[in-house]
């Protein structure tokens, strides 16, 4: 059966999960991974957090068993009162349901919640038989090894799953880059900068393999740019400051400018480059704000993070470089060559520009500096390339989509047979999926 | 979630918020459904023009009961030729919606019915087939009834899976409806197999009104001579019949009838999935209880986790080691 | 407790305490090596005689005693089918995370469905006397445990099945 049906991608982030099938070029549904269960919340904002002696065991060995536990309440069918994703948000908002979210730092923390997150998934969603499907799901960078296995169990002792592939988030992003017409050789090796709501990650491959000793994270991320949209409002004192407007205005006015002097100049020639936003407020009162220079400052915390944390203020690019000079000296170039934005923080306009430039400063000017230094040698030059493409949104996803439909990706999975004959720690390797040797 | 739906929820999404007068954009999504269904949601003139193709394995044993004229009587003025590829489509204009709401509603509800609808024709041709039994047989008493009415109808077969089928069968007070099912995992045999036997009770026990539910492992009476049919003789292969009583095949009731049964084998899997991951939920509990000796305070397990956490203890242990061996390990 | 089961597991429990009389043995037939002696099976005359203490045919302990380790396995009562895959699925899933048990063999022996690993480093390490406590904690836990996933496992049929024929009610 599972001879001609799609393979099911994936991809649970911290923030939203993403689903769909191979081949479609976005995911059928994104909605938040959280879960919606029966009971209060989980307590200070983490699972088991009410027990010390809990935090002591990896994650995977208690499997985020939470305070308050007993095995007798859990005698009825209480697991299967429970929502996912939108349905789950509102649920909490109704009495007796408290939230949860089970992905934590993109690693999952809680696997009763993950395992009943995915049924839900599977069956009221996607509608699938897991039975008749591959699945390929995502892993964040340095993810250990028992929480793959972990997830192999799941999808295969719980749903028979015929086939599971696990795949690094940053490899698919560079795989969804192939889209791009920038691209010109398939090669998996390339930076890839990975913005999401809650973090921002640098990520070097070479060859498919994350080099994890150079990851580099950054504590700015797209909510922090609401955050920051928001403050700027409430300090003009605009009729409506909230979240919500204000991550409506970053999604819709905001982009990066070349230069911010320039930049506040140019407003203040044109006025036109002033907005208006309308807002409707709950309840049908319509009311208008204005959008100013926020328009380009939001973003701009990503270059200048002074004007907006006092304890993060390494700006992006010269992250980016350090990351590359910390990577092997053999793979630079490439890396170098093919940066590639992935998550939803990376779609302002000319984002992918300003970074390239930014850049290509630090990197001439070093070039500049060891010419001089070796007394009149030539260096040939490095290409400085940053790549946006159109699927930068869900790139994870759409790399998973891409891999996932080509003819070979079924024998790059591990089957449930072998699962059987293996074990769990069949899924801690896997062949590199689109690497040498494949298309 | 306690019962699967009916619906395909992503055609009932995408259509809602194509309808809710969002700006329109290009659809081009191929999604699966449950059985081996493929959908293709796409707008392939232009961004008004919602197509929506579907493909069922078994879609030429489906038109041979009737699926064609179900279809077209439900989707009326909506369908168009089948896509290539696919073996029925119905097109929605976004120009050219109704004008109500409630019928707006109704339509995005029967096009994400889609499935449901294409399965349901040789269910409503068996109730048909039912009632028209009914009225002859009840002209005859039941010993003299002429054999045909006493037999009831074809068996029609639907392999609507690559192991699986359903039969059905209309008689003059019953229809029948025989799932085969099979079970390529040992763990989901046994399950399915303590499962299958609360369906076979429940009517003994609770909901009386039920459909009589019997289960074995060789072929049932009504489907000998049926080809296709297999003995597996290892008790593999099982026949779930439910038997719907004529209570259950009233004009009222039949279309939430069809639809529910229909959704048996996914629901009967499901359930199967949602209890292993139950208890795999309590394993890695007690697992967890046993690292920490909680069940049981008086015992522990002292691992090194534990003995860092507990000093008094560090002493006690230190003596009983280097009594024992002269090595006192400086962990 | 059931009655027959107090004393069955009063004989393990003695038996596994005299059975924990470990001292460090350094490997005779290889040099500079230490290996548990009843797993190497090299030098017959430090093996002490296994031990097998049966409640019934179907639950059992096999005691293999040697000079540096001992080896106890478990047989786990499996009345039926869905028993049988119940032990089989949580012995499994406890193998798998072995390593932060420290005394679990990640293969039980051949006809038993669980195996400890007890050497003279872990009697060094640990207190003997909780080492037997978690053993027969371990025996009376699981056998609860296997029954009330059974119970859950018949209750939640029964509500499944309910579930699905009511709305034809």
């Amino acid at each position: 059966m599972a001879s001609h049906t799609p393979a099911v991608v994936m991809d649970n982030g911290t923030g939203f999960s993403k689903l769909g099938f191979a081949g479609n070029d976005s995911p059928s549904f994104v909605f938040p991974t959280a879960i919606a269960t029966k009971g209060p919340a989980a307590g200070s904002g983490g699972s088991g957090s009410g027990r010390p002696a809990v935090a002591n065991k990896p994650s995977y060995l208690t499997g985020g068993a939470g305070p308050g536990g007993h095995l007798s309440m859990k005698r009825g069918t209480e697991d299967l009162d429970f929502f996912i994703g939108d349905e789950a948000l509102a649920a909490a908002n109704g009495p007796g349901y408290g939230i949860h979210y089970p992905i934590r730092h993109g690693q999952v923390e809680n696997w009763d919640h993950m395992e009943r997150f995915w049924s839900n998934s599977i069956f009221k969603y996607l509608r699938v038989e897991p039975e008749d499907h591959y699945f390929l799901l995502t892993e964040p960078p340095l993810n250990p090894p028992e929480n793959r296995e972990n997830t192999a169990e799941i999808m295969f002792e719980s749903f028979n799953c015929a086939g599971l592939y696990i795949a690094v988030q940053a490899v698919l992003a560079l795989a969804a880059s192939w889209t791009s017409s920038k691209v010109s050789d398939r090669s998996l090796t390339g930076t890839v900068i990975d913005s999401g709501d809650g973090v921002t990650h640098v990520i070097p491959v070479a060859e498919g393999y994350v080099i994890g000793s150079s990851i580099k994270s950054i504590p700015i991320a797209g909510r922090d740019i609401t955050y920051f949209v928001q403050s700027l409002l409430r300090d003009r004192g605009e009729p409506d400051s909230s979240l919500k407007t204000a991550g409506e205005i970053k999604e819709e006015y905001c982009y990066v400018c070349p230069d911010i002097v320039k930049e506040f100049s140019r407003f203040d020639r044109d006025p036109t480059r002033f907005v208006k936003h309308l807002v409707t407020q709950p309840g049908g009162r319509k009311v208008s704000v204005d959008v100013g220079y926020e328009r380009f400052l939001a973003p701009e915390i990503f270059f200048n993070p002074e004007i907006y944390s006092s304890d993060f203020l390494t700006p992006l690019p010269t992250v980016v470089d350090g990351v590359i000079q910390s990577s092997p000296i053999d793979v630079r170039r490439g890396l170098y060559k093919n940066i590639v934005l992935s998550g939803g923080s990376t779609l302002y306009k000319d984002f992918g520009r300003r970074l390239q430039r930014d850049i290509k400063h630090l990197v001439d000017a070093r070039i500049r500096a060891s010419e001089a230094k070796s007394g009149g040698a030539r260096s040939g030059g490095l290409e400085v390339q940053v790549i946006s493409h159109k699927r930068q949104r869900h790139g994870p996803w759409f790399g998973g989509s891409l891999l996932g439909q080509t003819p070979e990706f079924r024998s790059y999975c591990h089957t449930k047979a072998e699962y059987d004959e293996i074990g769990p720690s069949i899924v801690r390797r896997f062949a590199l999926l689109g690497g040498p040797g494949g298309s | 979630m306690l019962l699967l739906d009916y619906q395909n929820v992503l055609i009932q999404s995408v259509l809602t918020e194509r309808f809710s007068g969002a700006p329109p954009v290009n659809i081009d999504q191929t999604v699966s459904d449950f059985d081996g269904v493929t959908f293709h949601i796409s707008t392939p003139d232009s961004k008004t023009k919602i197509l929506v193709s579907i493909q069922v394995k078994c879609f030429n044993e489906l038109v041979k009961y009737g699926a064609q004229q179900v279809l077209e009587r439900e989707y009326g003025p909506y369908v168009v030729a089948p896509e290539n590829g696919y073996n029925f489509s119905v097109q929605v204009d976004l120009d050219n919606l109704p004008d109500d709401k409630e019928a707006r509603d109704d339509l995005i509800r029967r096009v994400s019915l889609l499935k449901r609808n294409a399965m349901a024709a040789p269910f409503e041709h068996a109730f048909d087939e039912h009632h028209k039994l009914q009225e002859e047989a009840s002209k005859f008493t039941s010993e003299e009834a002429p054999q045909g009415v006493r037999e009831g109808g074809q068996v029609m077969a639907i392999h609507y899976r690559e192991e699986e089928a359903i039969y059905i069968k209309a008689s003059h007070d019953r229809v029948t409806v025989i799932f085969s099912t099979i079970f390529r995992e040992e763990t989901d045999r046994v399950f399915g197999k303590v499962f299958i036997q609360e369906f076979v009770d429940a009517r003994r026990r609770a909901i009386q009104n039920a459909p009589q539910v019997l289960f074995r492992t060789d072929p049932p009476l009504e489907l000998q001579g049926v080809p296709g049919v297999k003995d597996s003789g290892n008790g593999e292969i099982g026949y779930v019949t439910f038997v719907l009583f004529p209570r259950h095949l009233t004009r009222q009731r039949r279309d939430e009838v069809i639809s529910h049964i229909q959704t048996f084998r996914d629901y009967f899997h499901y359930h199967i999935k949602a209890s292993k991951a139950y208890i795999h939920s309590r394993m890695r509990r007690r697992t967890a209880d046993f690292l920490q000796g909680k069940c049981n305070p008086q015992y522990k397990l002292p691992t090194k986790v534990l003995r860092r956490a507990r000093p008094e203890n560090e002493e006690k242990e230190r003596k009983t080691a280097s009594g024992r061996t002269f090595k006192v390990q400086g962990s | 407790m059931s009655q027959s089961l107090r004393p069955y597991l009063q004989c393990v429990r003695s038996s596994l305490t005299s059975a924990l009389c470990l001292s460090n043995f350094a490997s005779q037939t290889s040099e500079r090596h230490n290996v548990p002696e009843i797993e190497a099976q090299t030098s017959p005359e430090v093996l002490l005689n296994p031990l097998t203490v049966a409640r019934n045919e179907n639950e059992r302990v096999l005691i293999e005693p040697s000079i540096n380790s001992v080896r106890i396995s478990i047989k786990i009562k499996q009345a039926d089918e869905i028993e049988h895959i119940l032990v089989h699925k949580f012995t499994r899933f406890l193998t798998q995370r072995a390593e932060a048990f420290f005394i679990l063999r990640r293969k039980p022996i051949k006809g038993y469905d669980i195996s400890f690993l007890i050497t003279n480093y872990h009697t060094e390490e640990m207190l003997k006397h909780k080492l037997v406590d978690f053993i027969i904690q371990f025996m009376e836990e699981v056998d609860k445990e296997i029954s009330e996933m059974k119970l859950f496992l018949n209750a939640r049929a029964r509500f499944v099945a309910e579930s699905f024929l009511t709305p034809f009610d």
